[in-house]
């Protein structure tokens, strides 16, 4: 009896401790009067998202929500805008000399870190050679490979002198975060104690600081007011994490979020009828890609693992033509994604602009043609089972066109993708079985196992296509890079002038040339470009760069280019 | 003498039930395809030398449970493993960078505040619940209450979280994710014990209801059983009121069912409410073993199963040992 009566005071007591904070709680109420209104409340921005940065340490980071923090902490010398154009950061302004071997950039005279001292050519030089010299410093190592020697040649002069000349340059310091030496060069030379440096606080002289940081919860930024480049209109932006995606939508439609980073595409239809949100649509560096495993005895890895078990057909560029001839990009598009993707061309995405081969013509929805290709090719049904068989001049091993693809757990929409291909190809004689696997799985069956007919999988671009067109190349089959064991000589030289072509109408007319060749030997077979789909409260804040109706900009509206514009609506 | 060794030997089980967790969870995680490297190592933007740190870093480059390529056999990841406990340390995690002993340190408050509260409710309005529906056995008041039970426990958690959670923040203006508001950090220790409350309601209320029904059902099940006994018709018979009969004749009696139930749903506490964690984007252990096992977290992973399972055999033990104090017929041997 006396443990009742306990409990019975212990459920008054947290009824009632719980009846009080709801009722007591300040908080943001949603119905709030814009904060602008009043010049001593500062002007906050609410972000929602799903992920949280697993580090604020460049070197340890491997997640965009990680990149979402140093963009806007951190200077590069270089920006990007969402055209995709070049756009000053640190550097003012930037040349390169004749031999393609020597970059100078012009270092804004006022820039600061956020503990006040002077952003110098000295913190430059010594970032970027550290990035090279650390060696294991995550993605940073690889951006500065060809860097032989940075120099400050005085306080706002750098100079960058390179072993090769590298035609994407601009592309290398993209992402190269501008570390304040005081701090980091007590770890200069020690990788390792350089990964272990928890950077919290974090010192950056980008157009905002960060403040207060909950790993796994949210994180507070506040404006930098007097940057040398962009300060901020609004005054502060918090990033909050949301465990899951329908919380997220009902945050930004309660008001308790004034943005969210990502969104469902099944959500869409629903919020776009809501007087106060906007939801915008753009372009991303994603792509789904239909893989053709096309390893043969002679380029099979053995020693790396090679088993190239794929079938010997999808060898036959007649039949991976046939096969793209028997598919309806628009129709998996509105199936798969809900019509929210771009139907897809080459390993190269629209979203890259002028690098996009657009002037090419893709395999065009026709059934006839398809069968017709097969059957002038000698893949005939001999046995009338509605499956074709190989002719006497292909050794398939006693197979008939019957192939498996292999589908990663975790890509949502690939039974769907799959099962409309299934009905497609069926029409054309191709029988083809999806098979769902764990992710790790399919990578272990995939790369350089080359052991599986086909598969379903995507890639993200960079914003310079140097690195999506380099998984083709002949030298990645061994690495594990390359997903089709595709190898065409062509393609290996045409990659490697690009890499150290300068001029840069030059190197557009070679990247488009390799599109070509691509869309031509068809390794693989792309669906769509995967879209953008963000969200914000159009009743709150205002001058998101949204990209226009038919633009190829992208949509990142969590990205500096964006965070310093918006304002809040009067 | 005889009831020290019975203790002697239930801890002894107990330990020994923990060191076989142990050897479970290493191989456990490492039974699955691929590691946390796999992931990112097929990014050609990461050098070589990079994705070889990683692999070193986190101790993965090692052999699996003995060394036969030379050298010191036991320089391997199980023995590694073990070394590493033996000293209280739980690894780093893959996926946040941080000792896991800080994190799960860190979450496991977060988590206890929800669930204790959760569950105290719980228990209580379960029990009170279950005793007079027992009580009132067969009037539309049963009815009713095992209609509300039933149903109660039968709600898919995160359906229920879902739908409070747009019902509270758009009518109450409840926030939707979290433990406290961003940038209350600065307030007075009051106003952020009142935010919190204000985070704590929704998924303590979500939790209280999906546990509520199973204590009601066998509290009144139970109740219902002691009734039906001969002793509570002498109770009768000799004229007690039917307050003091459920006082002292049924209640203690029939709460041996429930206490075990409590201990043992207590013991998986630490194990946060993963749904009602993850809905409500509550940072406790559910929503870190929920995201640990999405980006194969094993140190996270292999830390917070530890957790569990100390905390349920201790629960365990702690319920055999209060069976001794509230039933006199268990005598220990």
């Amino acid at each position: 009896m006396i443990a009742l009566r306990r409990a019975c005071f212990l459920l008054s007591l947290t009824a009632a401790i719980l009846l009080l904070s709801a009722c007591g709680g300040g908080g943001a109420p949603p119905e709030g009067q814009p904060a602008a209104t009043q010049a001593a409340v500062p002007v906050v921005l609410r972000v929602g998202m799903s992920g949280s940065p697993d580090s604020l340490n460049p070197g340890a980071a491997y997640l965009t929500e990680a990149t979402d923090v140093f963009e806007l902490v951190y200077s590069t010398l270089i920006d990007m805008d969402f055209a995709g154009n070049y756009i000053p950061d640190l550097a003012e302004s930037w040349s390169v000399s004749d031999d393609g071997l020597q970059w100078t950039f012009k270092l804004a005279p006022d820039a600061k870190f956020s503990d006040g001292t002077p952003v110098t050519a000295e913190d430059v030089a010594f970032t970027l050679l550290a990035y090279r010299d650390w060696g294991d410093f995550g993605y940073m190592s690889g951006y500065a490979a060809h860097f032989a020697d940075v120099q400050a040649a005085d306080e706002h002069t750098v100079v960058v002198t390179l072993d090769t000349p590298i035609g994407n340059m601009e592309s290398q310091v993209l992402f190269c975060y501008i570390l304040p030496k005081h701090i980091w060069e007590a770890y200069a030379g020690d990788v390792e104690a350089a990964l272990g440096f928890t950077n919290d606080p974090m010192v950056g002289s980008g157009p905002f600081h960060l403040v207060e940081y909950k790993q796994g919860e949210f994180y507070r930024l506040e404006a930098v007011k007097d940057h040398y480049g962009r300060p901020p209109v609004i005054d502060e932006v918090v990033f909050q994490t949301y465990a899951n995606q329908d919380a997220l939508v009902q945050a930004l439609r309660a008001g308790e979020v004034d943005m969210i980073t990502e969104l469902p595409s099944t959500v869409v239809p629903s919020l776009r009828t809501e007087a106060d949100i906007t939801v915008a649509v753009g372009t991303s560096r994603g792509l789904r890609d239909y893989i053709f495993n096309l390893s043969n005895p002679e380029t099979c890895p053995v020693d790396a693992g090679g088993v190239c078990s794929g079938h010997p057909a999808l060898r036959d560029v007649v039949v991976r033509r046939a096969m793209a001839h028997a598919i309806d990009k628009q129709q998996v598009i509105d199936i798969a994604e809900l019509g929210l993707a771009q139907p897809g061309l080459g390993l190269v995405p629209a979203a890259l602009g002028k690098f996009y081969a657009s002037e090419l013509e893709d395999y065009a929805f026709d059934i006839p043609l398809a069968n017709k290709m097969l059957d002038e090719a000698g893949y005939l049904d001999t046995d009338g089972d509605g499956i074709r068989e190989c002719p006497a001049g292909v050794d398939c091993g006693g197979r008939q066109l019957d192939i498996i693809m292999q589908i990663p757990s975790d890509i949502g929409s690939g039974p769907r993708e799959a099962e409309l291909l299934s009905g497609w190809w069926s029409q054309i004689g191709i029988k083809m079985t999806p098979q769902v696997l764990e992710g790790d799985t399919v990578t272990a069956n995939c790369c350089p196992a080359f052991d599986y007919d086909m598969l379903i999988w995507g890639w993200t671009s960079d914003p310079d296509p140097s690195f999506i067109l380099s998984i083709l190349n002949s030298e990645e089959i061994s690495t594990g890079m390359s997903e089709t064991g595709y190898s065409n000589p062509e393609y290996d030289r045409l990659f490697a002038e690009q890499t150290v072509e300068l001029d840069d109408a030059r190197r557009i007319e070679i990247v488009h040339e390799m599109q070509r060749l691509m869309l031509d030997d068809l390794p693989y077979i792309i669906p769509y470009y995967q879209q953008e789909i963000q969200a914000f409260r159009s009743d709150r804040f205002t001058g998101w760069p949204v990209p226009a109706e038919g633009s190829n900009n992208i949509l990142y509206l969590q990205d500096p280019v964006s965070l310093t514009v918006v304002r809040p609506v009067q | 003498m005889a009831r020290r060794d019975y203790l002697l030997k239930r801890a002894a089980w107990s330990l020994l039930t923990i060191l076989f967790v142990l050897v479970l969870n290493f191989f456990l995680f490492r039974i699955l395809p691929g590691d946390p490297t796999t992931s990112i190592a097929k990014d050609p933007r990461l050098t070589a030398e990079t994705r070889a740190g990683l692999a070193r870093r986190f101790g993965l480059d090692k052999p699996l449970v003995l060394n036969l390529q030379g050298g010191n056999p036991f320089d391997t990841q199980f023995f590694a493993y073990f070394g590493r406990l033996a000293h209280g340390d739980l690894g780093i995690s893959f996926n946040f960078n941080r000792p896991v002993r800080d994190l799960l340190g860190e979450r496991l408050g977060n988590t206890v505040l929800l669930v204790l509260g959760g569950q105290i409710l719980a228990i209580v309005l379960g029990i009170s619940l279950g005793l007079l529906s027992a009580w009132k056995n067969r009037t539309p008041f049963d009815t009713g209450a095992i209609t509300f039970s039933l149903t109660a426990w039968s709600l898919p958690t995160f359906w229920l979280g879902i739908l409070l959670l747009i019902i509270g923040s758009t009518y109450f203006g409840l926030p939707t994710a979290g433990k406290q508001t961003i940038g209350m950090s600065s307030a007075s220790s009051l106003a952020q014990a009142a935010d919190i409350g204000r985070h704590l309601l929704l998924p303590t209320l979500t939790f209280t209801i999906v546990l509520l029904g199973e204590y009601m059902l066998v509290m009144r099940s139970s109740v219902l059983e002691i009734l039906s006994e001969d002793y509570i018709l002498t109770a009768k018979a000799k004229g007690l009121s039917h307050v003091q009969i459920l006082r002292h004749h049924a209640l203690q009696n029939a709460m041996l069912p429930i206490v075990t139930l409590i201990a043992l749903n207590l013991g998986f506490t630490v194990a946060g409410a993963i749904q009602v964690e993850t809905v409500f984007s509550w940072p406790g252990v559910g929503s870190l073993i929920f995201e640990a096992v999405r980006r194969q977290d094993y140190p996270v992973l292999q830390g917070a199963f530890l957790l569990i399972a100390v905390s349920v055999i201790l629960a365990n033990l702690a319920a055999d040992l209060l069976y001794g104090a509230l039933d006199p017929r268990i005598k220990a041997p």
